[in-house]
């Protein structure tokens, strides 16, 4: 088939995620990214089509001790344990500069009991730049905290149900754990506790071990592996959570894990991801959010799209 | 590449390698040139990729075998390993022709510093920063003490210039395993085998600075650990003390019996840290020091990226 050759600045790169508007898919991947005013220097943030902050609890979190990080191949573990600066001084402090950057912004909310995040959520509702609670219930690195919720569907359906209570304003996003047997039944126990949206996949439960003192290399024992060595299963994942439970419900996804190049960004929006989380490749590069955006209007315009929305999940299986 | 109309400049830039030269076992001195590049102060750090920067593929056609299967050139598949960049600290930076030469010397430990051995004369690395805060320079300490151990030497030199500059008289003690391992030239005085200062180092003799040499194998000046002619010396500057302001880099348990040396004589101390760290920009969390502070438990974690690297020897919690 000849394509048409459209002009880069004729690509419509819009999304919608949930009735909320975004410029681009692109997006932070929660607690790779701050509050922002970390990245002013070395990025235009406001070249993102939404903003994702790190996880916020109730009370201010001081994380876990150090060794926090190590590198593996291709990714990382790390274990930082939801530090955070606590809801309160979130609203008075950090506000004000999510403010600033004039964009939607979704809060990832963190909790060890229903109660917390929904002190979080509701909270939420009275702050007009924010269009979004991501609900955290898959970080791997807290004991007794969230990620129990994530891993068992009824648990699941349950937070989902009692968040959605306090969401009015707020769109409810379900973050999930790939730490699971099948991801398609947590999936369909957020939508069926009332989710707007899916965002997948967290980090990976993961160990690396120092061979000489027999120890785990992490204060935590065990992280979160992100990066490129992930990118693969949560393809998969986002496929799966695709065709099984977010298409039939008319639920988007925003998708993540691994992406450092358009490329990859591709594969996500194929599959069937309307929005795309960058998170560990933030760390290395923190400009390839512009590289990414640019590069993707430029495969749009070469396969002959007028807008990203005629890709997502357009995957062919024969 | 380059950063954009950044109030402080910090961003990411692209270099070409000037020199890239082994100057003793295990160490080498990489010279760059940038085009542009912030001012930039001892004790600052910089992230470098430690890997080929790779144009933005995304929007290229992938490659096809004969058989029609696609050819994956995707980065992580010809890249070398690390994915994350390597923070190296700063061992001088001038103004070079129209633009400035940053100097580094830095120890081959793993596979990324691995790979910045092997990189030649025209080569380019992509540089992030300048990162962390320049080491403080105390108005009215007219006199200094620089203790280092094996790769804490380099930004000492830096340090030592910039003290000069500020009209401050310098000794430097520097620590190493053994002779083959000391990243430092001949100058006018032979070293002391005393631990005695002379103007025994090119690198400090060109900032008026005498210098102490200890190997903890005996090969090279003093035998012993550096922090023992160092105390030695205070013996003798006692009555100074209140004149005098110690900095220190290099080994953990070094810098630590530095502190403590300082601690119990009254002298003020600066420790520049080094951590393992992700991003360097305060996003990722990982480079965690537990330091002192007024709040009810006595102590919050700092990052060595951002509040760092140095630290006073009275705050660090070790």
């Amino acid at each position: 088939m000849k394509m048409n050759k459209l002009k880069e600045s004729e690509i419509d790169l819009s999304v919608d995620i949930a009735g909320v508007k975004l410029a681009n898919p692109l997006m932070t991947a929660s607690g790779t990214c701050g509050y922002a005013d970390e990245y002013a220097d070395f990025v235009d943030l406001k070249t993102l089509g939404a903003f994702v902050t790190k996880s916020i609890s109730v009370a201010p979190r001081e994380g876990n001790e150090y060794p926090r990080i190590v590198e593996t191949r291709a990714g990382m573990l790390n274990a930082i344990g939801l530090a955070n600066v606590g809801l309160e001084v979130f609203l008075k402090e950090k506000v004000p500069q999510l403010e600033s950057l004039g964009l939607p912004v979704f809060v990832n909310v963190a909790g060890t009991t229903t109660e917390d995040y929904l002190k979080v959520a509701e909270a939420l509702e009275d702050v007009d730049i924010v269009k979004g609670c991501e609900l955290n219930i898959s970080c791997p690195n807290v004991k007794a905290g969230g990620i129990q919720f994530g891993v068992d569907p009824n648990a699941v359906e349950n937070i989902t149900a009692e968040l959605r209570k306090v969401c009015r304003k707020n769109k409810l996003i379900v973050k999930l754990s790939p730490n699971v047997s099948d991801i398609t039944a947590t999936a369909a126990a957020a939508v069926n506790g009332g989710a707007d949206a899916l965002s997948l996949i967290n980090t990976f439960t993961a160990m690396a071990i120092d061979i000489e003192k027999r120890a785990p290399i992490l204060a935590n024992a065990t992280g979160g592996l992100s990066g490129p060595a992930i990118r693969p299963v949560a393809v998969y994942m986002v496929h799966r959570v695709y065709t099984q439970v977010a298409r039939p419900n008319n639920i988007p996804i925003i998708g993540m894990g691994g992406i450092q190049y358009a490329s990859d960004a591709l594969e996500f929006l194929l599959a069937g991801a309307t929005g795309l989380a960058i998170g560990t490749a933030l760390f290395v590069n923190p400009q390839c959010i512009v590289e990414i955006r640019d590069d993707i209007a430029d495969y749009l315009a070469r396969h002959g799209h007028g807008s990203i929305t005629e890709i997502i999940g357009t995957l062919k299986i024969g | 590449m380059c950063s954009e109309n950044k109030m402080s400049g910090r961003g990411v830039y692209m270099a070409t390698v000037v020199v890239n030269e082994k100057i003793c076992d295990e160490h080498f001195l990489l010279r760059l040139y940038l085009a542009e590049f912030p001012s930039a102060a001892a004790g600052q750090f910089v992230q470098l990729q430690c890997r080929p920067p790779v144009a933005q593929a995304g929007a290229a056609e992938v490659a096809r075998s004969e058989a029609g299967l696609p050819e994956f050139s995707s980065p992580e598949l010809t890249d070398k390993e690390s994915l994350l960049r390597r923070p190296l600290s700063l061992a001088g930076r001038r103004v070079s022709g129209d633009g400035v030469e940053l100097e580094i010397i830095y120890r081959v430990v793993g596979t990324g510093t691995g790979w910045l051995a092997g990189t030649r004369a025209g080569q380019a690395v992509s540089v992030l920063g300048p990162l962390g805060n320049a080491l403080p320079i105390i108005p009215d300490k007219p006199q200094v003490a620089l203790v280092a151990g094996g790769v804490g030497i380099p930004p000492m030199i830096y340090m030592a210039n910039a003290l000069h500059n500020a009209g401050k008289s310098v000794t430097a003690f520097n620590g190493v395993r053994s002779k083959s391992l000391l990243p430092l030239s001949p100058g006018s005085e032979p070293i002391s085998p005393e631990g005695l200062p002379r103007l025994c180092c090119s690198q400090f003799q060109s900032s008026d600075a005498s210098a102490v040499v200890a190997s903890d194998d005996g090969t090279v000046g003093y035998h012993g650990l550096v922090t023992e002619p160092f105390d030695a010396w205070l013996d003798g500057e006692a009555k100074a003390a209140a004149g005098l302001v110690v900095y220190s880099c290099g080994p953990e348990p070094m810098m630590r019996a530095v502190g403590e040396i300082c601690i119990r004589r009254g002298i003020e101390c600066y420790l520049s840290l080094e951590r393992h760290m992700a991003c360097g920009m305060g996003t990722c969390q990982s480079c965690i020091v537990k330091i002192r502070d007024d709040s009810p438990q006595g102590w919050s974690y700092k990052l060595c990226c951002t509040h760092g690297p140095a630290f006073d020897a009275r705050d660090i919690i070790w």
